[in-house]
């Protein structure tokens, strides 16, 4: 009987691919995380300098406004729910490394 | 016994545990459906709700819960008690009740739409539970300081060959943060460069540990002495040396608390996983190999049972309690089911994932509890870091490392793990005092004067208390929160009409057990401090530490009977059909 060698590289290739994944989470998610948070911080301000009238609060004139209008729209559901979402305190930055 | 046995046991105790009984409870109570929205498709957002790959997730929850709690608690009980109890505790309880706790909450956050521990509670018990579990994360805070800054100044003290690696490390720490987040360099390479220079730095310590040496001289030439009286009731100084390293502690910790994060804190936390990983790994293949390599290694030599009581100079140290809030983290810890909730919860992508990622990295844990457990038992004496180096010094010998650098890799990698955690804290601790203070004072928004003030906490209680007892109350405030996290995951599973039992008789045994090392320790603390030593006037200082932990120990249990008792309230109003919800304020 001949070994399955396509079988055995699929297995192996797996095998890899999760030792890289749980590499990568212990190791730099943290960091990627935090650059995510930080990039969603601006995007947040950019969006309320442009968008303020969203909430009366009308800051740049809307021509400004408009112009960039199409492309924040896809953002502005997320935008919306990220700023609005009731945090706590345990929700402070590197908080989840404190454990153990 | 040896290590290879150790290892056996242990390997095979998680993989029944994983596949017989937490498997069993995913599918046929908790019924896990992957094709249930998680919150990170149902509110992603890209940043806190994002479906991440089970296999990083698993890896983010282990490096977040794996810390140094396995490694002291381990140690520490084996000193006591010996390393059988150890043994069976760490592994019965990972098994019973450890992945319940981390697995529950998790599940808990992902049904509840992702909400925070805090919120679920507030929702499902009472808002003043809430409050509560504030207070108990910022006694655990405190607790962890002082623990953490009390061994920590032991250890650069006693070994003269740690300091130099540590100083590299907040140096590679910061060049770490420059080149990744500044120059944009890569990730590899920026970890082959600082991860090299701290091991480096770690390796020649032994080289140059005379002019350490001839420092800590210096500095107690000085004659600076404050006494304290040890868990043996005997009364011992803090020489000016280890007040010298206690300042160095707090300096390293105040840069992380106040820079910002990218800069100092997580390059630092990022360079000391590698050193932790390359140990952790090194340790359990020596370990395991030992017996056929290297056999005059793998004998433990520490007595398997030494004494039920393992209490002196008057105080108590019996078994039960004392060894369930002695180790915390590799049996169970309540700080997990706070991660589990806020951070991983919020990213799983399918609700399957929660078994491999919640219930998996909490039995992974345990392996490093266990290697920390074979280390002391090889090494046979000395507590806290000494022992785990001397055992990790001669796991490495088994690959031919001659033992003076295993030793101090062994070393260093405990510093590392502990600092790391210890410059978070006070980070943490600098967000509490603005959180909690500055409406009344806004000068503690600052973020200066919320670090300094949370640093001379952490020196007053280092000063004024004995490591032990330091360990069990934040051993106890910890268990305390994981009775708390099963409270909520019963409640939960009650709302959901499903059988609670797999996490309430766990939540029993350690809200009982919390309560009883509680009184104990008020007890100990009240007989071998404040009733023997308060008419000496040079021990004032000790005297007052042993009183704050005291109240500290008695908070504790006022606050465990205000949550049973709301959580009981709770319990009344679902079995009657009311709103599960609890009523507002």
């Amino acid at each position: 009987m001949q070994p399955d060698i396509a079988f055995i590289r699929n297995r192996i290739s797996r095998a890899l691919a999760a030792v890289r994944g749980v590499l990568y989470g212990a190791g730099a998610h943290e960091i990627v995380l935090y650059a995510v948070r930080l990039r969603s911080d601006m995007e947040s301000l950019f969006i309320l300098i442009t968008l303020g009238d969203l909430i009366g609060v009308p800051i740049l004139p809307p021509y400004y406004s408009l112009r960039l209008l199409p492309f924040l729209v896809p953002n502005i559901a997320s935008w919306k729910r990220r700023v609005l979402r009731e945090r706590d305190i345990l929700e402070t930055d590197g908080l989840d490394l404190l454990a153990g | 016994m040896n290590t290879l046995f150790a290892l056996v046991i242990g390997i095979v105790v998680i993989y029944l545990g994983y596949q017989f009984y937490a498997r069993r409870v995913d599918t046929q109570i908790i019924k896990a459906d992957p094709k249930k929205a998680t919150p990170a498709k149902m509110y992603m957002d890209g940043v806190d709700f994002s479906p991440t790959d089970r296999n990083v997730l698993y890896g983010y929850q282990f490096k977040s819960i794996a810390a140094a709690g396995p490694i002291v608690g381990a140690i520490t009980a084996a000193n006591l008690w010996g390393w059988l109890p150890a043994l069976i505790w760490l592994l019965a309880g990972v098994t019973l009740i450890g992945w319940v706790q981390d697995y529950g909450a998790m599940m808990m956050a992902v049904r509840k739409d992702g909400d925070s521990l805090t919120a679920i509670a507030h929702k499902l018990i009472s808002p003043r539970t809430r409050t509560i579990l504030l207070l108990f994360i910022f006694v655990y805070i405190l607790m962890i300081l002082g623990a953490f800054g009390n061994l920590l100044a032991g250890a650069l003290n006693g070994n003269p060959s740690v300091p130099l690696g540590i100083v590299m490390l907040a140096v590679a720490g910061m060049l770490a943060g420059q080149m990744l987040y500044k120059w944009k360099m890569d990730l590899i390479v920026t970890t082959i460069v600082v991860v090299g220079l701290t091991l480096l730095a770690i390796l020649i310590g032994p080289a140059i540990q005379s002019s350490v040496a001839d420092l800590n001289k210096a500095v107690n030439g000085l004659g600076l002495t404050i006494y304290f009286v040890d868990v043996d009731g005997l009364v011992k100084p803090f020489t000016t040396s280890y007040m010298f390293w206690l300042l160095f502690v707090v300096a390293f910790s105040y840069l992380g608390a106040t820079l910002p994060i990218w800069r100092y804190a997580q390059p630092v936390n990022y360079i000391g996983f590698w050193v932790m990983a390359l140990t952790i790994v090194g340790g359990l293949l020596g370990a395991a190999l030992a017996v056929f390599l290297k056999p005059s290694v793998a004998n433990f030599v520490v007595p398997a049972f030494k004494v039920f009581d393992a209490g002196t100079g008057g105080a108590l140290q019996p078994l039960w309690p004392m060894l369930f809030v002695t180790i915390a983290c590799g049996a169970i810890s309540g700080w997990h089911a706070l991660v589990s909730s806020v951070g991983t919860g919020r990213q799983l992508e399918y609700e399957t994932d929660a078994l491999p990622v919640g219930a998996g990295s909490m039995f992974s844990e345990t392996l490093l509890a266990l290697l920390a457990l074979m280390a002391i038992s090889v090494a046979g004496k000395g507590a806290g870091a000494g022992a785990f180096a001397a055992g990790v010094g001669q796991f490495l010998n088994v690959f031919g490392l001659d033992p003076t650098y295993g030793t101090a890799l062994g070393f260093a990698a405990f510093v590392i793990i502990v600092i790391t955690v210890t410059q978070l804290a006070l980070r943490f601790m600098r967000v509490v005092f603005a959180e909690a203070f500055g409406e009344m004072w806004p000068a503690a928004k600052n973020i200066h004067i919320g670090t300094i003030v949370s640093a001379i906490l952490m020196i007053i209680i280092v000063l004024s208390g004995t490591f032990t007892y330091l360990w069990q109350i934040f051993g106890a405030a910890n268990q305390l929160m994981a009775s708390l996290a099963l409270m909520l995951v019963c409640l939960w599973l009650v709302e959901q009409k499903k059988n609670p039992s797999f996490a309430f008789w766990p939540m029993v045994f350690m809200y009982v057990t919390t309560i009883a090392a509680n009184l104990i320790l008020s007890y100990n603390l009240w007989v071998t401090v404040v009733l023997k030593q308060s008419s000496k006037p040079e021990l004032w200082f000790a005297v007052v530490g042993a009183v704050a932990m005291i109240l500290i120990s008695v908070f504790l249990i006022a606050a465990a009977l205000y949550i049973g008792w709301d959580a009981w309230g709770a319990y009344k109003r679902m079995k009657s059909g009311k709103a599960a919800t609890a009523p507002a304020e």
